[in-house]
């Protein structure tokens, strides 16, 4: 390919030029949902989604499209079909209205937890676990422990087991070093060398 | 990186017609109110079809955008200029997977806007069809052309949908490195020998024009959008954006002595608004059909890109995927 950019110049024809056949489902794999902690102490919150072939890998890439600036102490991802959503309210009605008291059971119970939305155009947080043997339960004991007079528009459940959380010795990842100042906004002060040109001037 | 209206197509208001009104009234009650709209939420089709345009564009713009800078990282004056360019190029990359989720919340797949990206079908910023020659234009890249992407941006951040505005959020906050990066780049050119004035000052002349259409058509020329304008799909007028682009870095650019090449640029003390040669719309539309000097080479570049990945992709691929669109 005739191009100014030598690498550009070097790549092999692949296929035919301006040719290509539309991309299969699945092409560019499954959505993994991606949740941060800003800071110890702070709850995870909802921070969008990534592609991936599986769930290693959305943590891999999670950790590159969403922690590249903003402090981050630990994130985890979980499959999107693995995230039970309840319907969505607006106004002054909350979704706990909406959530129907499933009777308790017996069985083994496992764990979720619990993401709700206090403000419509922002993020779910994570407000707590809860114990349940389906997700309808899980929705029904989070409506039973964390029901307050705030209004939550949305509620999500994620299975505890389903989630790929930080593991402990991965949390030096988020580590600033001090010499990577170069991706920083502050890092860049041409005030002084303007300064002298303009007075020279 | 992203400039607004790119297309001259008018919007198609027909389908709002057979839209519920009462929905269609409480949407637009919502809008007013200053909420945002969120994927689960009723919406009109026009308003789907705009965003999903909008977004997807600017997600390609952000992927095409990478390609002309990324030529300067090997060349780039210096480590510490390498590691910064390296750093924007990821970001840039990065921006587009967080558009590319917020659009696919609108129900098209990204395997559908890859597509549509390589065969030509989708637009995206036409500014990246021009290439850069020199280190020069990669930085009035940096400081300029993510000065107006900025520009874009903050007004759009402010708009109706949730994800687009969650996402332009982050993205704003990452632009700013970027921004002063640039400026530095410039500062230094500047500041330097003459040969490296002169240098700025060719690419200068040779961006201004592409510069110039990044905003999209004049309003004068451009379909009426006060549909979308009422929707908060989009927050300003094209002409708002050059204005306001202008205004903020006409007096930074003649600060550093440069000429910029239009006789007729000044800013009118009564108005308050910028004057300026009318932009060349025929090359504008001649370029983001096809037409420019690097419409092939970008796309091929991706598609070439894409061939070559296809095995990992294949190898990785799941049995027991199945795809479901993103929650937010």
């Amino acid at each position: 390919m005739n191009s100014l950019d030598p690498r550009v110049k070097r790549l092999p024809v692949v296929g035919e030029p301006g040719q290509a056949e539309p991309k299969a489902p699945l092409d560019q794999f499954g959505t993994f949902e991606v949740f941060v902690q800003p800071k110890e102490g702070k709850p995870f919150q909802h921070e969008g989604a990534v592609h991936a072939p599986n769930l290693e890998m959305a943590f891999v890439l999670a950790k590159e499209t969403f922690t590249r600036r903003f402090q981050c102490v630990s994130l985890y991802t979980v499959d999107t079909r693995h995230v039970f959503v309840s319907p969505m309210t607006e106004g002054n009605i909350s979704v706990f209205d909406y959530l129907h008291d499933v009777p308790e059971q017996t069985g083994t119970k496992v764990s979720y937890e619990i993401y709700q939305l206090v403000k419509r155009g922002k993020q779910h947080i994570h407000v707590g676990t809860v114990q349940a043997n389906t997700p309808d339960e899980a929705m029904s004991e989070a409506k039973r422990k964390f029901h307050s007079d705030k209004i939550v528009y949305n509620i999500w459940a994620i299975r505890t087991d389903d989630i790929r959380f930080t593991k402990p010795e991965e949390k030096e990842l988020w580590l600033t070093l001090p010499e990577k100042k170069f991706r920083d906004a502050s890092d860049y002060k041409g005030g002084d060398k303007l300064k002298v040109f303009l007075e020279s001037r | 990186m992203y400039g607004g209206g790119n297309t001259f197509e008018g919007v198609k208001t027909d389908s709002l017609a057979q839209e519920d009104p009462v929905k269609l009234a409480e949407f637009e009650a919502r809008i007013e109110r200053g909420e945002k709209i969120e994927p689960t939420d009723w919406m009109p089709q026009l308003y789907r079809k705009q965003l999903i345009r909008m977004i997807e564009q600017h997600a390609h713009s952000e992927i095409i955008g990478a390609l002309p800078e990324g030529t300067w990282i090997t060349r780039a004056p210096g480590f510490k200029r390498k590691l910064a360019l390296m750093a924007k190029v990821q970001d840039e990359v990065g921006h587009a997977q967080l558009l590319y989720s917020a659009a696919e919340t609108l129900g098209k797949s990204r395997e559908q806007m890859i597509t549509d990206l390589i065969t030509g079908k989708s637009k995206y910023s036409n500014i990246f069809n021009y290439p850069a020659f020199t280190w020069a234009d990669s930085c009035f890249i940096s400081w300029l052309v993510d000065a107006g992407a900025i520009v874009n941006q903050l007004a759009n951040a402010k708009g109706s949908y949730g994800p687009y505005c969650r996402a332009l959020d982050r993205i704003c906050a990452e632009e700013s490195f970027h921004l002063k990066y640039g400026h530095h780049c410039v500062i230094y050119l500047a500041t330097g020998t003459q040969k490296q004035r002169d240098m700025f000052q060719e690419a200068l002349n040779r961006w201004w024009a592409p510069m110039m259409h990044f905003f999209g058509p004049s309003d004068k020329i451009s379909v009426h959008t006060e549909v979308l304008m009422k929707w908060k799909v989009k927050m300003g007028t094209n002409d708002d954006m050059r204005n306001q682009f202008l205004d903020m870095y006409v007096p930074k650019i003649w600060e550093l002595g440069f000429t910029i090449p239009d006789p007729n640029l000044k800013k009118n003390p009564e108005t308050g608004r910028w004057e300026y040669t009318e932009p060349d719309w025929e090359e504008f539309k001649r370029v983001i059909n096809g037409d420019g000097p690097c419409n092939k080479e970008r796309l091929e570049v991706r598609r070439i890109a894409e061939e070559r990945g296809r095995w990992v992709r294949e190898a990785l691929k799941s049995p027991k995927a199945a795809y479901v669109t993103p929650l937010a």
